[in-house]
């Protein structure tokens, strides 16, 4: 049985060399951290910045500690500040455009031939969660997780449930667990009501009060199988469903003139009050000696027309037992929700519709690198760098339309950094 | 009728270990250790690996019982199932053993004594029947396992006054 | 629109069942899965953050969560 893992000849080479530059003896080691610690704590903090449009630092500590009789604990905050612009939903027209704040408070502009962004949005938001881990019984383990977060307009509360029944000597898991999320949301000046007109400073928009709430609940069913020695797939099905109030309440349509194109004036967006989703997902993690593949594919489908494909991959180079390499790879493709409309024909009516162009068909490609150093059998530090590209496609092009670039490309760049301690 | 005869098969199954020590030696750093060679000892054989978390919690608890009843004609052999025995060697500096190790990196060992989980005990009399087998290691057996050992040290013990 | 889901839910299980008529991976020989990078979630963090990213920028959500895999000890 071949059990000794063996160096090729260049790669150990390499390893020699970056060693030597690095000032790193040359070990061979486990590849540093443990399997399992009674202390992990984990900190990474991400920069996101989009072009032109939002930009976001997240930082997140994580800490799990072993407290005995094969329970674990885990607990994690997060923040994370939004600063920059986003798209309100209207579109790029031939002259400037004025809009008002959602706080009634102001207004902002949009260039001729610009997409209207609207750049009040400074916001941080902190969300603290747990979670405790535990066996039921021989082969039985359970995870039960409480969340909660915060930002000025948006409070979310949740718990969760998940069970794991073992088989086949820990072969094969299967997995079923429960969420629920309860969230309430207080939008600045108030949720706007559905299609009434935005207002022009200084009146104020017709509104459906504030405390608004919104319902989420997830199920999921997974099954795990060990497929060798260096082989690991799981398949999962999700099924969701949210409630109440689902509309963005910042952002608005550009009604037009169904034969000229252009803007006549501009209502709030209103979704369903409901959405019922379904997602299949599988992965595939395969070790080629020290180096590990990992794939994922999920196809998802819900009531409000979206259907998504999306496939991930990873491949985590080993230069040598301290340092890896790890390139990435996503590619996501969705169909537009039967309500999105790039505007609206002034004169039509409509149960619902959202400019937002999240809801449009889109692809969303990225590119990644990850780089990780073992500073010590128990510690490792990584930078992980991607970029994204975002394109969606109108849902109609009317008239004078067809001289703007009525749902431009999102490009963002990222840059993580990671630190993690056991002891 | 025949769900009561899976049943039962599937318990035996479940339950089966081999009472009967298997004959390969096991490997050391110095001499190669034949088990049946320990009659007389109660032996407490333990299989564990680098990656294996509780064994990391074991190893004290291991370390006592081979200090404790030693003197009595106890011995604890450690067998590790890591296919590089340097990864071995560095748990072992970490998790110091004061008690024998042995090497089955082939697996040959742990499929003899049909190990269920990783760790794995098996207590074995002075006679050399495996008395009881563990799946696990965990802090609230503790007191259940040196009940074990301490049976089987004074076991032979009792029976030779007794006959006298 | 459901019946795709089931199909690929139902050929995948069934793909991954075959692995029940090959050897099971036995217990000391669990080297590989135990590490790190081959737990089906290796970065909690990286996972926790493209979640969330793609969460925002897209109309799907979930499918990952928990599951087997890894040591098996204890």
């Amino acid at each position: 049985m071949q059990l000794k893992n063996k160096h090729k000849p260049v790669r150990r080479g390499l390893a020699l060399a970056t060693a030597s530059l690095l000032g790193v003896p040359v070990v061979n080691t486990a590849n540093a951290l443990q399997p399992s610690s009674e202390w992990e704590v984990d900190t990474s903090i991400l920069f996101y910045a989009e072009t032109d449009r939002v930009s976001l630092a997240e930082p997140i500590i994580r800490a799990r500690k072993d407290i005995g009789d094969d329970q674990f604990l885990t607990m994690k905050l997060v923040l994370d500040t939004l600063t920059g612009s986003s798209a309100n939903g209207a579109v790029a027209t031939g002259s400037a455009q004025t809009f008002t704040t959602p706080s009634g408070q102001g207004t902002y502009t949009a260039g001729a031939n610009e997409t209207p962004l609207d750049d009040s949005f400074h916001d941080t938001r902190v969300a603290l969660s747990g979670e405790w881990e535990r066996p039921l019984g021989a082969s039985t383990r359970a995870i039960f997780g409480v969340n909660a977060s915060t930002e000025y307009d948006y409070q979310s509360i949740g718990v969760s449930a998940t069970f794991n029944w073992d088989f086949n000597q820990k072969n094969s898991t299967l997995t079923a667990g429960l969420a629920y999320n309860a969230d309430t949301v207080n939008p600045v000046g108030g949720a706007p009501v559905g299609f009434t007109p935005m207002p022009t400073f200084p009146s104020v928009k017709a509104t459906q009060g504030t405390g608004l709430s919104k319902d989420v609940g997830d199920l999921i069913i997974g099954w795990t199988q060990i497929l060798g020695r260096k082989d690991l797939m799981q398949v999962n099905f999700v099924y969701g469903n949210e409630s109440g109030y689902l509309t963005d309440p910042y952002k608005i349509l550009s009604v037009v003139d169904g034969t000229t194109g252009d803007t006549n004036s501009y209502v709030y967006e209103q979704r369903p009050d409901s959405r019922s989703r379904q997602a299949f997902f599988w992965r595939w993690s395969h070790m080629f000696e020290e180096d590990v593949f990992r794939i994922s594919y999920r196809y998802y489908t819900d009531d409000w027309g979206i259907a998504s494909n999306t496939v991930d991959m990873h491949y985590r180079f080993e230069i040598n037992p301290r340092h890896y390499l790890e390139p990435h790879v996503r590619y996501y493709a969705q169909s537009a929700a039967d309500f999105y409309h790039t505007s609206l024909i002034d004169g039509q009516s409509y149960d619902n519709a959202s400019a937002d162009y999240r809801l449009a068909d889109m692809t969303d490609t990225t590119i990644g690198l990850k780089y990780g150093v073992s500073l010590s059998n128990k510690s490792e530090f990584s930078i992980r760098a991607e970029h994204m590209l975002q394109q969606a496609d109108p849902s109609q092009v009317i008239g004078n339309q067809s001289a703007q670039d009525l749902v431009p490309d999102v490009t963002a760049n990222m840059l993580t950094f990671n630190y993690t301690l056991q002891w | 009728m025949k769900k009561v005869l899976i049943l039962i098969l599937m318990l035996v199954s479940a339950n089966v270990f081999a009472s009967d020590i298997p004959r390969i030696p096991v490997q050391t750093d110095t001499q190669p250790i034949l088990l049946q060679d320990l009659k007389g000892q109660v032996v407490y054989v333990d299989f564990w690996a680098s990656w294996c978390g509780p064994c990391r919690k074991s190893f004290p608890w291991l370390n006592q019982m081979q200090q404790k009843y030693g003197a009595k004609g106890f011995k604890v052999i450690a067998i590790n199932v890591d296919s590089d025995r340097e990864l071995a060697a560095a748990f072992l500096k970490e998790n110091m053993a004061k008690f024998t190790i042995g090497y089955d990196a082939a697996g040959e060992l742990a499929s003899a004594f049909q190990v269920q989980g990783m760790p794995s005990s098996f207590i074995i009399d002075r006679k050399g029947v495996i008395r009881h087998a563990h799946v696990g290691f965990r802090e609230k057996e503790i007191n259940l396992l040196e009940t074990q050992i301490q049976d089987l040290v004074t076991e032979d013990h009792l029976k030779t006054s007794a006959k006298e | 629109m459901m019946k795709p889901i089931f199909s690929m839910a139902i050929l995948a299980i069934a793909l991954s069942q075959t692995a029940c008529s090959m050897q099971p991976v036995q217990p000391w020989e669990r080297d590989s899965l135990a590490q790190r990078k081959m737990q089906l979630v290796p970065y909690p963090n990286d996972a926790f953050l493209d979640e969330h990213i793609y969460f925002s920028k897209e109309a799907s959500r979930g499918g990952a969560g928990v599951g087997g895999g890894g040591c098996g000890c204890n």
